[in-house]
């Protein structure tokens, strides 16, 4: 496990407080892309908010306010561009929505995904956090709303959790301010290279098509070789997905 | 303005206002009707004679002229008109008075077959018409779709092999799968087997069927099985029906071991204070609505109970992995369940 | 990369997705929750596990129960308007005396000692200008006060528990729960609620809200509305019940056009729209307090300011057709006097005339220039003395002289019903349009949401108007 996770104090330390400057929209010229995705109402805005100074709407209701919003901070003289994705369920459907935050994390390559998740209801969201780990293995777990989880009594290993996923997960609210250093000092240190992640794989996957995929990613990855997504191209394949079909076909994927 | 008269000006109105309903309303409209009579050209009666002796032949039938006028509804003169030229273009030919398709004219009949049965199947996962529509709606498609559209159309649906009732679909070179499976009667009792086919012809049988809550890909477990009815357990429910009326069914059976689970009940029967655990979802849920619900979490193992009940009786909302999520009486009824 | 094996792979997962069969998907689902629920069975501890949240359950036992789920309902939307109605009264009137009253005699003047020529600044001041400052001043008050408030009820976390009540009423005519909002979002500013109807993420369901939202009474229409049933529906009663009698009158319409869109709803699901995809689902948040100062600035920013500003820039070039249509004579009668004329024949079938439907058909940028503009053209073609000159839209200060002069055009008490009916049942506002047009990405929904509306108004004022000639 090449995963550091670093306890939030450990953190504290490392960020430099200095070195970070919201930037709002202005956005040229950047070094790193870093897209928002997760769940409707885990407060994706909020923390685009938090990490840009902007003012996107934020609504208390699962359901698109904006479809896509952009926005920058600089942090140790590096320019971070921020994305915030239309909120999903999930990414194995067709919906508008579904189809824009798919499209962003697969072809519009971000350097790092942050997956913002509600903390009082991690399963439901570990399905739409499963399937972006399938896609990209550059992301961080943001878990958020940790005011209402300790208000609910619910506490979270995150140690465990970090672990499990292989992806660092770090404790924010968002709406308070709180955790956003550790954030951000873990986006960087992401996007330098300096934390590697070696995402979850989807396990419990029945036989018959554990093993269609494993013929298909074996093909896909004599052909494509080192690509880190091959497994989730043959889940789509599998669904029939044509825009994937035809991504294939134009060589966008890799 | 030297007439008006506010009677006169009403009497006008509802005149045309009654005109209007009688062309246009849907369906039934003069001048839908009179669209189709006149507007079907040549082609399409040319293509559906191929297509009934398509099927004709495949059901081991012989077929002659006057059935042949008699099935297809059409003018007499126009089907004469158009077998006369189908001989001189070598689609059929006559064996005494027997219509026969000749090789290309079986392959022509092959691609309408196939266009027709894509666009159910095109209906059934991506629109929201429901299944009585189906249909009607791909018998007048099947003119219109050219090849490039039918094979944009098979890629757009991930190259389907069975339509919405099971029939399979032709494949672009004519090859025609193989309906998987054996007639419902012919399961012993307690073999389990998956709805694979449910035949459309006789039409009094079908709409039986189709009253029933029986769904293609549903898993049935035979618990009687004699020369007066065949009784069979799907999706928690009980069917007893006429062997041959339970013929039309076909049903691959099932070697491994699967589990049938006994007392399932629907969510829509689920009352407050009351916790169950989820089954899975009924086959009769499908495309969009039903990788929603999925995708909400209402998959297999999942614990459910009543949140809230609704003051007008729907929907109502359900605690499902830490949240509420309301969902109407009809899509909760599709959702299967076991009570703790 | 070999374009044949691209092929091949294709080809494979063609033949494996049919060996597979059709559960994939829910395989899929069901793996993928399997391990999130085994990830979480060692990471989350909770001692309320699946029980919802105290607070929270205890105020949805009351918002949706059956004794005080819709009292609570009507009164917060009730609540809502009233705030707005009446609250934007003042700051109304305040701009209305900034920027017509002070401001647009100052330009008159500037522009008369630079010795501008009269067509330049009658085009520029009296056309431009003043159609964009009377937007401004009748529109911004209300909105600003309302899109706040409404997006407060949103941040809360009430509106979906609203959704939720009254969903089995939309469900019947076919529509989604969530259409309750964007409807009532639609009393504010029909624009709004076109762009409002994203929660509604069931194409079904969505376009149908889409198309219905116009049937809500928008912030446009309401003192049109209030204006015309005073002075005339308030006056066939006795002194003493008028205000109730014109208030009765106004939220008679209001209920009218909710009739509207469940029956239209009704309608398009059953015809055109049966086709199209339906899915529910209604998610009901936990509640959150409010950031006040936030929200009312995020909403002041999205929704008031975005919807102000397009109808700036439509009223701009609305104002200047007013002017010029008042002013360009052909042969020696104005296009408007031209325009009214051919119009009135067909006005006149309508319970109407021709000075109405030239006014909506200019104004369509904005339903609140109709009034001025209705004003302006009567003055017109009656050559009444009062107004402030040929297509100078103008108001005037008491409710009186404005009924005289209506009457002087030949207003009747069915002119005056016809008129509120039409006021309801006519196209959308160019802004909503471009708005349609903008959500649905789509001509065809376009056109048939922005017709729409006016046959139905033809229809209705047609056969009021020919009833009431047969009784009276
Ligand atoms: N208590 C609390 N509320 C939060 C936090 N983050 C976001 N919220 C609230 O959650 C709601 C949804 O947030 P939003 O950013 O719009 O979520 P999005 O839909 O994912 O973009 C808003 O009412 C926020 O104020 C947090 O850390 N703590
Ligand atoms: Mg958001």
């Amino acid at each position: 496990m090449e995963t550091k996770i670093k306890s939030a104090c450990e953190t504290c330390a490392h960020f430099n407080a200095e070195g970070l400057k919201k930037l709002g929209i202005h956005t040229d010229d950047f070094d790193f892309v870093v897209a928002l995705a997760g769940n409707p109402n885990t407060g994706k805005s909020t923390v685009f908010n938090a990490l840009t100074g902007l003012r996107q709407h934020t609504g208390n209701w699962p359901g698109k306010t904006v479809t896509r919003a952009e926005g920058g901070f600089e942090y140790n003289t590096q320019k971070f561009k921020l994305v915030d994705l239309p909120g999903t369920y999930s990414l194995l459907s067709t919906s508008e929505d579904e189809e824009a935050a798919r499209d962003f994390i697969l072809f519009g390559k971000p350097n790092v995904t942050v997956i913002v998740a509600d903390a009082n209801r991690l399963e439901r969201n570990l399905n739409l956090v499963l399937q972006i780990l399938e896609i990209t293995d550059k992301a961080v777990l943001c878990l958020n709303l940790m005011d209402e989880a300790k208000r609910n009594h619910i506490s979270i290993d995150e140690r465990t959790l970090a672990r499990d996923l292989g992806i660092p997960v770090v404790p924010t609210s968002a709406r308070f301010n709180k955790g956003i250093p550790e954030l951000i000092q873990t986006i960087s240190d992401i996007a330098n290279g300096t934390i590697v992640c070696k995402p979850h794989r989807i396990k419990s996957v029945p036989d018959n098509i554990d093993r269609a995929v494993k013929k298909l990613t074996t093909e896909i990855e004599k052909e494509f070789p080192g690509i880190p997504n091959s497994r989730w191209i043959a889940f789509r394949l599998l669904e029939g997905d044509t825009q994937i079909i035809n991504a294939l076909k134009s060589g966008e994927l890799v | 303005m030297t007439t008006y008269n506010p009677i006169s000006a009403l009497i006008l109105f509802f005149v045309i206002a009654v005109l209007l309903f009688v062309l246009f309303r849907p369906i039934k409209g003069w001048f839908w009707i009179l669209k189709k009579n006149f507007g079907s050209n040549e082609k399409t009666i040319i293509e559906d004679i191929l297509k009934q002796l398509y099927h004709f032949e495949n059901s081991g039938n012989k077929v002659d002229m006057k059935t042949l006028v008699q099935v297809l509804g059409f003018n007499h003169t126009r089907v004469v008109d158009a077998i006369k030229k189908m001989t001189i273009n070598d689609l059929i030919y006559f064996e005494s008075d027997i219509l026969k398709l000749t090789d290309t004219g079986r392959e022509y009949a092959l691609r309408i077959v196939r266009v027709h049965r894509l666009w159910e199947r095109y209906l059934a996962d991506k629109t929201g018409f429901s299944r009585s529509e189906w249909h009607d709606r791909a018998e007048s498609m099947e003119h219109v779709l050219t090849h490039d559209e039918a094979e944009q159309l098979s890629v757009r649906l991930g190259n389907p092999k069975f339509d919405p009732h099971g029939d399979p679909i032709p494949t672009k070179t004519g090859k025609v799968a193989q309906v998987n499976g054996v007639e419902l009667p012919l399961l012993p009792v307690n073999s389990i087997g998956r709805i694979t086919h449910i035949e459309d012809e006789p039409e009094v049988i079908y709409k039986q069927i189709i009253a029933e809550k029986i769904h293609i890909g549903s898993l049935v477990r035979v618990v009687e099985n004699n020369a007066t009815r065949i009784v069979f357990l799907s999706e928690g429910e009980e069917f007893k029906l006429a062997p041959i009326v339970a013929a039309n069914l076909t049903v691959a059976p099932i070697e491994n071991e699967v589990v049938v689970e006994d007392n399932i009940a629907r969510l829509s029967s689920l009352d407050e204070h009351e916790t169950a655990k989820i089954i899975g979802i009924s086959k009769e849920s499908r495309g969009e609505s039903r990788r929603r619900l999925l995708d909400l979490g209402f998959v297999k193992g999942a614990n459910i109970s009543i949140d809230l009940m609704n003051p007008l009786g729907e929907p109502h909302a359900y605690l499902i992995k830490g949240t509420s999520i309301a969902l109407r009486k009809d899509q909760a009824a599709k959702i299967l369940i076991k009570r703790d | 990369m070999n374009k044949k094996n691209i092929d091949s792979i294709i080809e494979l997962s063609n033949e494996l997705r049919w060996q597979i069969g059709d559960d994939f998907h829910d395989n899929l689902t069901e793996s993928i929750y399997a391990d999130a629920s085994e990830i979480v069975k060692d990471t989350v501890q909770s001692d309320t596990s699946n029980k919802r949240f105290r607070l929270d359950a205890k105020i949805d036992k009351i918002v949706t129960s059956k004794a005080f789920g819709f009292p609570i309902m009507f009164l917060v939307l009730g609540v809502v308007l009233w705030i707005t109605i009446v609250g934007a009264n003042y700051p109304s009137s305040l701009l209305a005396n900034v920027l017509l009253d002070t401001i647009h005699p100052a330009l008159k003047n500037g522009a008369a000692s630079i010795n501008m020529p009269w067509w330049l600044s009658g085009f520029l001041i009296d056309g431009v200008y003043l159609a964009v400052a009377w937007v401004v001043a009748v529109m911004l008050p209300p909105m600003a006060i309302f899109f706040p408030m409404f997006t407060l009820l949103e941040d809360f976390g009430y509106l979906p528990r609203v959704a939720f009540n009254l969903d089995a009423l939309f469900k019947k005519s076919g529509a989604h729960g969530k259409q309750a909002l964007t409807m009532s979002m639609g009393f504010g500013c029909n624009a709004a609620g076109v762009v409002a109807t994203r929660i509604i993420d069931s194409p079904r369901e969505r376009l149908i809200a889409i198309i219905t939202n116009n049937f809500s009474l928008c912030n446009g229409r309401w003192p049109t509305q209030i204006l015309i049933a005073t002075i005339f529906i308030g006056a066939i009663v006795p002194e003493s019940l008028s205000s109730v009698a014109s208030l009765l009158a106004v939220i008679g319409i209001a209920v009218l056009g909710m009739a509207f869109m469940f029956t239209v709803s009704w309608a398009l699901s059953k015809t055109v729209l049966k086709g199209e995809v339906s899915t529910f689902n209604l998610e009901l948040p936990p509640y959150r307090p409010p950031r006040f100062w936030k929200t009312i600035y995020t909403s002041l920013i999205d929704r008031t300011l975005i919807v102000l500003w397009r109808a700036v820039v439509f009223a701009a070039p609305a104002g200047a057709v007013i002017w010029l249509i008042s002013n360009i004579y052909i042969g020696n009668e104005t296009i408007a006097a031209w325009a009214i004329d051919s119009m009135d024949g067909f006005g006149f079938l309508l319970g109407l005339n021709g000075v109405i439907l030239l006014a909506y058909i200019v104004a369509i940028p904005a339903n609140e220039i109709v009034i001025p503009t209705i004003l302006m053209l009567t003055v017109l073609v009656t050559g009444t003395s009062g107004g402030a000159g040929a297509g100078v839209m103008f108001e005037l200060d008491s409710m009186n002289a404005t009924g005289d002069l209506l009457r002087a055009g030949g207003w009747t008490l069915l002119t005056a019903i016809n008129l509120m009916l039409f006021s309801l049942l006519h196209n959308p506002c160019s802004t909503t349009i471009y708005t349609i047009y903008k959500e649905t990405k789509s001509l065809k929904w376009t056109v048939f949401a922005s017709i729409m509306p006016v046959i139905l108004g033809f229809v209705v004022t047609f056969l009021v108007a020919q009833i009431w000639r047969l009784i009276f």
